[in-house]
């Protein structure tokens, strides 16, 4: 059986080898010995599937190459696409503040004028103090006013750039001259260092009621006369000659983000409304 | 291999070309001569090994009348081992033996030598008039060379030299 078998494969073998003879005697249509055909007809399918499997194996790697740089890019896109959405709800809300803003200044042509917008980065209302960021570096003059859409905010204290730091009138060393709509009572709002406001040196015989709001009135040579300031939450009679009136400023200091700076607005000669 | 055998495998060869010379009838060429020599192999000889002797008889008929070197040694050697695998299984050692062997070594020879020949594009065309013409010559031939063995002319002569030296 072994022998058999040793003879078929050594008679397949020399029959082979005779025919690539043969075959290397005889010329193909291109000139060349047949045999170098036949190797190429035998070659080529196997260089084809080589080609292929390696142009599959590159494109496979440049696929999975550029797979992942999708992925990061779509990671990269998600991550704007979050930054881009939290931009648009500040946006939007920085134009609602602006709107606020817009209204409330245009009521008066001199705001409008020299009015500079800022952004609230940081407040601590314990402390006092705001610090407010505009679109540009300027540097604003200290006790510079500042007013939102509701109402008086504080003054600046320190301008640096696009960096200006506030006292807000809630501050416990800051004073606000004041007065009812109608300018018929004055007083001194002056801040306690928490959210309620004391106004002072309102006389004994002045009519304030709860809820009345008392706008700046420009006696303190620092705030324009006119800008809503606080508003009453109590009124109380004591043995001194003066009442005692508490009150809340009419802006809403823990969520307001925009301002108004109102940095080219001078007292007039005096102190004087404008 | 014995020298004798060599050179009459030779002369086989050579009087096979004489065969094709113009001039000579157009059926002795169908007479493949030295197909006697596989014959003598596969019907003779007891001990069997790779036929070499085939080989090189294939290639040598190559050179003298084929085309190219290899199609006549894929031929002789598949006809040489046929042979061998008929001769296994026929145990008939008679003239008649010699004459169905050499048919079919002729018609294994010159079948698998077109086909050999078919990829490189050399195959002539094969009709099966030749084709039985060469398996009838051939077998004859071969026929012939086993009856003359059978007969034992050497044996026959050698005797008759005897008696005439008596």
């Amino acid at each position: 059986m072994e022998v058999a078998r040793t003879t078929t494969v050594r008679t397949v073998l020399v029959w082979i080898l005779l025919e690539l003879v043969a075959a290397l005697q005889v010329p193909s249509t291109t000139g060349s010995p047949l045999v170098f055909s036949w190797i190429r007809t035998v070659i080529e399918p196997v260089v084809f599937a080589a080609e292929v499997a390696v142009d599959f194996g590159v494109n496979l790697g440049l696929g999975v190459r550029g797979l992942q740089s999708v992925m990061v890019d779509n990671r990269q896109m998600r991550v704007e696409l979050e930054e881009l959405r939290a931009r648009e709800m500040l946006l939007r809300a920085d134009l609602e503040a602006l709107r606020g803003i817009g209204a409330f200044a245009g009521a008066d042509a001199e705001f409008e004028a020299g009015a500079l917008v800022g952004r609230c980065t940081y407040r601590d209302l314990v402390a006092g103090t705001m610090e407010i960021r505009s679109a540009h570096p300027t540097t604003l003059r200290r006790d510079t006013p500042v007013v939102s859409a509701d109402g008086l905010v504080g003054r600046v204290i320190r301008s640096e750039g696009r960096r200006h730091w506030l006292q807000l009138l809630t501050h416990a060393a800051a004073a606000v001259a004041v007065q009812t709509e109608d300018a018929v009572v004055q007083g001194l709002a002056l801040g306690t260092g928490g959210d309620v406001l004391t106004v002072a040196y309102i006389p004994r015989q002045a009519v304030v009621e709860r809820g009345a709001l008392l706008v700046t009135s420009g006696g303190d040579g620092i705030y324009p006369p006119g800008i809503p300031t606080v508003r009453v939450t109590r009124v109380r009679e004591s043995e001194d000659p003066f009442l005692e009136v508490t009150a809340l400023a009419t802006a809403d200091l823990r969520a307001i983000h925009m301002v108004l700076l109102l940095g080219t607005w001078a007292p007039a000669e005096g102190g004087s409304a404008p | 291999m014995k020298p004798r055998i060599v050179v009459l495998a030779a002369a086989t060869l050579v009087v096979q070309r004489a065969f094709g010379m113009p001039g000579m009838p157009a059926l002795l060429p169908h007479i493949i001569l030295p197909m006697v020599w596989i014959v003598a192999a596969s019907l003779i000889r007891k001990e069997r090994h790779w036929p070499y002797e085939a080989l090189l008889l294939g290639l040598a008929w190559d050179l003298l009348f084929g085309p190219v070197v290899g199609p006549g040694g894929i031929a002789w050697t598949a006809a040489c081992l046929s042979l061998y695998a008929l001769a296994s299984v026929v145990a008939d050692r008679s003239p008649r033996a010699w004459l169905g062997f050499g048919s079919v070594g002729a018609a294994i020879v010159i079948l698998v030598q077109r086909l050999a020949e078919w990829p490189l594009g050399l195959t002539t065309s094969l009709t099966v008039e030749n084709l039985l013409w060469s398996t009838l010559l051939t077998g004859l031939w071969c026929g012939l060379v086993g009856t003359a063995l059978a007969l034992d002319f050497a044996k026959h002569w050698r005797a008759h030299r005897v008696r005439k030296l008596r």
